[in-house]
């Protein structure tokens, strides 16, 4: 993922990313499709926002979540934002749907990665559209796919096992929301850039619901972690 | 540092990016660091000891490469063993610092090592030598190291009083490491404390609960 500034020429955007923001899950479960994004955005190594939320609403029924730079993940929430108002000028009640957001997403990275400007972003579309789920992803390249379980950065490594043994596509909201907690306490615990605050959002038949931010918890006081001591290794 | 030339871009050394303290008070001297350990961003050891043991009296806090801060101090530990053996009694921090520093000054071209020496001796008592990249030493009464040290210089520097009593001297260490933690993304987990003093060394565990800084 190497984008050489040299060779765009005139307009330099994205190339190496400066504020970032980490993982994104998203699952779908019985009655819709829920996103989980925790809530700092870090300057390099420094954990400088600590309460961002990075889970937009960009219609009544479609929500949009990304890990990567931050400016960009902005920039997407205006442009999606603008389709959503210009669908009004037609004035004919039909709205895009979660999979035209997606797609279009897709089609918008593509052409920016084909010109060597990218959105330095993987992003989630999640939507519950006509009693149907959706759940797309694309990636900083245009790579579109839609599946019932997405995560991005670090969670696509520590939590695809989670998910796999814990989750399934019919579970409940209250079960899905779980799964998700879980998989931040590993990220929590194993990612550098990972905040154990998090914020969950869900999307069903009544519409999008984006919840309070809430702090996971991690257990610390292992016996083995509290007696460790290297004097042990080296003393009689 | 050329071995990340030789490996590719994706591999990264697993290195103590962290946030080490060292500070003495009235009668001995109190040492913190968190407990995080990164591979890049990954975080390889969430509980590590930070604190090394190099004799019953002296300690030293590693931060940069993993890799060259634990053999300098494996090196170290032997010479003072030995040495320790033969002089019959407790060793001198300084020296100590003095066997670190010919490391790391010696081989500066190669190492990625910053240290902090503190311990206690019956000559001189609680004594802290700060061993920057470069290999010189510096003697301090209070000193702080590592990734997570960049965010709390104006904290220490505007708390840190002489004369400290232990309770003050905890405190104050306990604050600066969970302000760095806070920030660093380096440096997190949990906080390790040890009190070093003539009669006794004590370690104490801070549950990532008991953190005062989240």
């Amino acid at each position: 993922m190497i984008f050489n500034s040299e060779i765009s020429g005139q307009q330099q955007h994205t190339t190496s990313p400066v504020v970032t923001g980490g993982s994104v899950i998203a699952l779908v479960y019985n009655g819709g499709v829920i996103v989980g994004t925790d809530t700092l955005c870090s300057y390099g190594s420094m954990a400088t926002f600590k309460n961002v939320q990075k889970i937009a609403q960009i219609s009544k029924n479609t929500i949009y979540a990304s890990s990567g730079e931050f400016s960009d993940f902005q920039q997407v929430v205006k442009e999606l934002a603008k389709i959503d108002r210009s669908a009004l000028q037609y004035d004919d009640g039909v709205h895009p749907s979660p999979k035209d957001y997606g797609n279009f997403l897709a089609r918008l990275s593509y052409k920016k990665r084909c010109k060597i400007n990218p959105l330095y972003l993987q992003n989630v579309i999640a939507g519950f559209h006509n009693g149907e789920r959706y759940l797309g992803l694309v990636d900083i390249y245009g790579t579109y796919l839609e599946s019932n379980f997405i995560t991005t950065g670090f969670a696509s490594y520590f939590c695809k096992a989670i998910i796999a043994n814990y989750w399934n596509e019919n579970c409940t909201l209250d079960q899905a929301k779980q799964v998700i907690r879980e998989c931040f306490k590993v990220l929590f615990c194993r990612d550098c850039r990972a905040h154990d605050v998090i914020q969950l959002a869900y999307v069903d038949a009544q519409g999008a619901h984006i919840e309070e931010p809430e702090r996971v918890e991690t257990k610390w006081d292992f016996n083995g972690f509290k007696s460790r001591a290297n004097e042990k290794l080296h003393t009689q | 540092m050329n071995y990340t030339d030789i490996l590719s871009s994706k591999f990264e050394p697993e290195t103590t990016g962290t946030t080490i303290m060292a500070v003495i008070y009235d009668g001995g001297l109190i040492i913190g660091a968190d407990s995080r350990t990164s591979s890049g961003q990954f975080v390889a050891d969430r509980c590590a000891d930070k604190i090394d043991y190099i004799h019953d009296r002296i300690f030293c806090l590693r931060s940069g490469s993993a890799a060259d801060t634990q053999i300098i101090a494996k090196h170290v530990r032997y010479y003072i063993d030995a040495h320790a053996q033969e002089l019959g009694r407790l060793p001198a921090v300084a020296t100590a610092a003095n066997l670190f520093r010919n490391f790391l000054y010696e081989y500066k071209d190669s190492l990625s090592a910053a240290i902090i020496v503190a311990g206690w001796d019956p000559y001189k008592g609680p004594q802290i030598f700060t061993l920057p990249l470069g290999g010189s030493v510096i003697e301090q009464k209070w000193s702080i190291g590592g990734s997570g040290s960049t965010f709390i210089w104006g904290f220490c520097d505007s708390n840190y009083k002489e004369n400290m009593t232990l309770q003050q001297a905890k405190a104050f260490v306990l604050h600066a490491v969970a302000h760095a933690m806070f920030r660093d993304g380096s440096s997190g987990g949990i906080i390790r404390l040890l009190n070093v003093t003539k009669d006794k060394i004590e370690r104490e565990f801070i549950d990532y609960k008991d953190v005062p800084v989240k």
